[in-house]
Parts: structure tokens; C-alpha cells; sequence
């Protein structure tokens, strides 16, 4: 489908085997990036006590994403705001553009979101070796477990852990894509049947757009949160 | 005495207040998201144990025997991964 192609704009750029070309998938990130900094900036500029809307949106999700990081993983993950904030704005901002007809959706690609997930992965294992230096392989075995089931039990929960980036970008992969052609089928159907039997898939479409909005919130809200329970696992570490 | 009642009801009010919360807390985060959570864990825990089994088989050249043995412990690590999540889900 052509809402899912990927192409250059402007020259191709290469460093060594790699293309590093600028592409649309490029460009809706960094519209998303700019739509981010613009509207927080917007918000905190003026601190007046009856805020206007900007400002209103920019406090409600500071005080949306803070009270989830409490939440779930206490405040030990304080220092970690910034890093979660901003991965659920990105997160939630591109898949809300997504939603605009005629754009490009990034996180209906499993490589970006894959490589989203595998940067959390990465670094919430790095910040547990810090915190407890090996004693961060006891997530491995599991207390109260017989001697003889061990090496079987060390090797599922490796495979259970290993399993984290990739449950967590495909959920946000497929999420996206299916919606997007399930959105397609039906503004196809509206095409074929015509003017006589089209009403029936449009109004399908009209409520699959409603229920798409609020996949593509509950979906950044997902990946937020299971970054937020990731992390609990490695700062407080009890199996 | 009127203080003590006081504080009981007052005690009894905050029980029906945190309680209603968690309710809350609990049908918010919609269904759909919640079933898909449990869906992606059990598969990604395959694939993981078959990608693994296949490293494996590749470079000792032992063709199907790790693949097998390791497809089925992901699907034990899968259904961990399940038990495990729907276990946080209920807390």
C-alpha cells in the first residue's frame, strides 16, 4: 500500500554500505519532534496562573506521565522523567500524525519501533549491571527453586527477558499497521459499492477513525508504561 | 464520643475513596490493550527461543535438534511471560 512506501526526498547521502538518505519517514519524525518542542515551549513560556490552552496541555501531560512513573515504579525512577516524558510524547505525537490523512506514519514500521524498544532494552539492562553490579543476574534465577530445575529455569527466564524488546515493538507495530489497513479495506469498500451501498463502510470508517485515535493514545501509553515496569525491574530489584 | 466517630467514618470514607480508585485504576487502560499485552508476550517468547535455536543450529551445524529444544522452551518462557503479566494485572 502506498501509505506505508518509504522514499528519498531530496539527494541520496551514503556512508559507506549504510543509506542515510533523508526520507518521509525522516521528515514526519522531525514534524513530530518540532510539533513536541514547539507546543512545550509555547506552554512554559508564560506561567500564568489560569493557563491558557497550550499551557493546559502542556501541564496535564507533565502531571500525566509523572503520576504513571510513581505509580509503577516508585520514586527511585525520578531521575529517569526526562528520558520516559519524552519517549511517550515521540511515541504519541507520531502516531497521532499518523492519523492526518495523507501522512506518513513512522511507528507503522516495525524498525523504528524496534529500534525504540531495543534502545530501552539496552539501556534499562546497562542501569541495572550499574545498580547492582552481577547481583543484577539474580533476575535470572528465581528463588525457592529446586537444584535440578535450575539450568532449565535460568534458560526460560533468559528467553523471557530477551523476549522484551521484541513484545514491546511489535505491539506498537502492529497495532498501527493493522489499523491503518483495516482503514484502507473499508474506504475501498466505500469506492467499489458506490453510492448506492457505500454508506454502510463509511460509517464503519467514520467510528474505525475514532477507535484508531484512541489506539494511537493507549499505544504510546503502553509502550510508556511497560518502559516504566522495565525499569522498576532493574532499580528494585526483587524476583 | 462525637471525635471518635468521627474518625471512623472518616476512616471508613478513605477505605471506599482508595478502593474506588483501584477499580478505576483497573478498567481504564482499555481491554483491548490489555489482551493484546498478553498476546505479543506469549509469541515473542517463541520467536526469541526459535531465532535462538537457530543460532545455535547454524554454527554447531546440529540441524534440528536446538531448534526444537529451544522452540519449546519459548514456549514455556512464553507462557511464563502470560502467567507473570496477568499476575501484575490482578495486583
Amino acid at each position: 500500500m502506498t501509505q506505508f512506501n518509504v522514499h528519498r526526498i531530496g539527494p541520496e547521502i551514503k556512508v559507506g554500505a549504510f543509506d542515510i538518505s533523508f526520507t518521509n519517514a525522516s521528515l514526519f519524525m522531525i514534524i513530530s519532534s518540532v510539533a513536541i518542542l514547539l507546543i512545550f515551549n509555547l506552554g512554559s513560556k508564560k506561567n500564568s496562573l489560569l493557563p491558557n490552552k497550550i499551557q493546559l496541555l502542556a501541564e496535564l501531560s507533565y502531571t500525566f506521565v509523572s503520576k504513571m512513573i510513581n505509580d509503577t515504579a516508585g520514586s527511585k525512577a525520578k531521575p529517569y522523567f526526562a528520558f520516559i516524558f519524552s519517549l511517550f510524547m515521540f511515541v504519541l505525537f507520531c502516531n497521532m500524525f499518523g492519523m492526518i490523512p495523507y501522512t506518513f506514519t513512522v511507528t507503522s514500521h516495525i524498525i523504528v519501533t524496534f529500534i525504540l524498544a531495543s534502545f530501552i532494552f539496552i539501556g534499562v539492562t546497562v542501569i541495572g549491571f550499574i545498580k547492582h553490579g552481577f547481583g543484577y543476574l539474580k533476575l535470572f534465577v528465581p528463588s525457592g527453586v529446586p537444584a535440578v530445575l535450575l539450568p532449565l529455569i535460568v534458560v526460560i527466564e533468559i528467553i523471557s527477558y530477551l523476549s522484551r524488546p521484541i513484545s514491546l515493538s511489535v505491539r506498537l507495530f502492529a497495532n498501527m499497521m493493522a489499523g491503518h489497513t483495516m482503514m484502507k479495506v473499508f474506504g475501498g469498500f466505500v469506492i467499489s459499492l458506490g453510492i448506492v451501498g457505500g454508506w454502510l463502510p463509511l460509517s464503519f470508517s467514520v467510528a474505525l477513525t475514532g477507535l484508531e485515535i484512541l489506539v494511537a493514545f493507549l499505544q504510546a501509553y503502553v509502550f510508556a508504561i511497560l518502559t516504566c515496569i522495565y525499569l522498576n525491574d532493574a532499580l528494585n530489584l526483587h524476583h | 464520643m462525637p471525635k471518635d466517630q468521627f474518625k471512623t467514618r472518616l476512616e471508613i470514607a478513605k477505605k471506599k475513596i482508595s478502593k474506588k480508585n483501584l477499580y478505576d485504576n483497573k478498567n481504564n487502560p482499555s481491554s483491548i490493550g490489555t489482551a493484546f499485552k498478553l498476546s505479543t508476550e506469549l509469541v515473542s517468547a517463541v520467536a526469541v527461543g526459535t531465532i535462538i535455536g537457530f543460532i545455535f543450529d547454524k554454527t554447531f551445524g546440529t540441524k534440528p535438534w536446538f531448534i526444537l529444544i529451544f522452540f519449546f522452551v519459548g514456549v514455556v518462557a512464553g507462557i511464563t511471560n502470560v502467567i507473570r503479566s496477568a499476575k501484575n494485572m490482578q495486583k
